[in-house]
């Protein structure tokens, strides 16, 4: 599988946006640099592997996966707090319909010397259909005594009171639907994905 | 023609029959309260007038001007001109009450084949009413119904009817959780919608809302059905000896 390499060079500040991604990617974010991440998934298997190698580095994952019948997506994040004093974030939303499968792996590492670091991961997931899964598989290794870290998963479905809600006020049920579905994607980052998240929608009516 | 004509309507939630072989006719023009003890299906009889699939219908009819309702979809039902003021309006994060509202004018444009309001037209007819209720742009830029206080949810269900302009308009305890000054707001901005082509139905338990906004007619519903019906001075005796002569 192919491995692309990225480093953040210290004191540096990168914004990467990137779609459909597959193999393995591979982040070194060194003293004080910054790595953000906006990650779109729509059928692909990628891992994702950072390193915060330096005091004050920090990273920031945001990342949407779309699995339909046809299009099963497997994410992996693996964060590794090197060094003390470092900070990640994850946020993961995933939307499963029809026969699809979402598979999401996060691991945080914190070894021994990995004091006052900081890292969080959440993980939500939104099943369209009876059928549609989602597997999580969260993970912490924590070696250091002086940490903070955290994680979460939920899993539902589309809320009924709020559809009829919507449907009561004259909109129909695939607007409505579509409505609720964004403001699950978009309620806890910003909808850089709202074009490319609307042409899905429309192919998966 | 009554506007809505409900006939032995028999439903309920899974195997519980709430309403049984209810039968009223709402006639275009007036305002109609329904009282009656916790439990006698007040709210099942809104819910399913707006459709909400959660209840079931098992049997009667439904025709709202001359339409057979039961055939309709709820955003149907809500577009030939029905509105239903939740009790517990429902809060979603995530969509603000702009887009929101802008969402569901379009959509009742759509059904009715009406030419879309441009984005000044549909400005102006938010503003206006929003004003005329005390909703400020903040509140509207805000998530529908999250962090609102209950008056300032039932006002936000006020502000949805004003600019919807539906023909019909259920109010389910509009009254509830409101102090007294959030109650003279709302019920403010009933009556200055009321017109000879527009029907209220109040859902309420208490003569403090009917002081407010005067029905014309008062229905008791007890144990799914009505048992009575009369003028206002109907909301007085009952405010005074209760429901026991009912059961």
């Amino acid at each position: 599988m192919q491995t692309i390499n990225k480093i953040i060079s210290a004191n540096e500040k990168k914004t990467e946006v990137l779609t459909a991604q597959s193999g393995n990617i591979d982040v070194v974010v060194y003293e004080n640099a910054f790595y953000e991440l906006y990650l779109l998934q729509n059928g692909q298997d990628l891992n994702i592997k950072i390193h915060l190698l330096g005091k004050n580095a920090k990273c920031d994952l945001k990342a949407v996966y779309l699995s339909t019948t046809n299009s099963n997506n497997t994410l992996k994040f693996d964060v590794e707090h090197s060094i003390q004093e470092t900070y990640s974030q994850q946020i993961i939303k995933g939307v499963v319909s029809g026969y699809g499968k979402g598979v999401f792996e996060g691991i945080i590492r914190m070894p021994h010397g990995s004091q006052k670091c900081e890292g969080n991961q959440s993980h939500k997931a939104l099943l369209l259909s009876e059928n549609a899964s989602v597997e999580c598989v969260p993970e912490l290794e924590i070696y250091a005594d002086d940490v903070k870290c955290s994680h979460g998963s939920t899993v539902g479905n589309l809320d009924k009171q709020q559809l009829f809600y919507l449907n009561s006020r004259g909109i129909e049920e695939k607007t409505a639907k579509k409505m609720l579905i964004k403001a699950f994607l978009f309620s806890e980052m910003p909808d850089v994905f709202e074009g490319k998240i609307d042409e899905w929608m429309l192919l998966n009516e | 023609m009554a506007l809505l004509e409900i006939r032995n309507l028999n439903a309920g939630v899974g195997e519980k029959q709430i309403l049984k072989d209810f039968s009223f006719d709402i006639e275009p023009g007036k305002v109609y309260a329904i009282m009656g003890p916790n439990g006698s299906g007040k709210s099942t009889l809104s819910n399913v007038i707006a459709g909400n699939p959660a209840y079931q219908v098992s049997g009667g009819q439904m025709f709202f001007k001359g339409k057979d309702l039961l055939s309709l979809k709820p955003d149907e039902r809500a577009n030939e001109g029905i509105f239903l003021g939740f009790q517990y309006p429902v809060e979603i994060d995530g969509v603000s009450y702009a887009q929101f509202l802008k969402q569901a004018l379009t959509s009742k444009q759509k059904y009715l084949g009406e030419k879309p309001l441009d984005a000044v037209g549909y400005i102006k007819r938010l503003k206006v009413r929003a004003q005329a209720l005390g909703v400020s742009d903040e509140m509207l830029k805000r998530s529908v119904n999250v962090g609102f206080s209950g008056g300032e949810k039932k006002r936000m269900e006020t502000l949805q009817m004003a600019f919807l302009e539906p023909d019909f308009c259920i109010l389910d305890e509009m009254d509830s959780g409101l102090d007294v000054d959030a109650l003279k707001t709302v019920a403010d901005g009933v009556n200055l919608m009321r017109s000879e082509n527009r029907s209220f139905l109040l859902i309420t338990h208490y003569e403090r809302l009917l002081d407010l906004i005067e029905p014309d007619v008062i229905y008791i519903m007890v144990d799914g059905h009505i048992v009575d019906k009369g003028d206002k001075s109907l909301a007085r005796k009952l405010e005074e000896k209760g429901y026991a002569d009912y059961k």
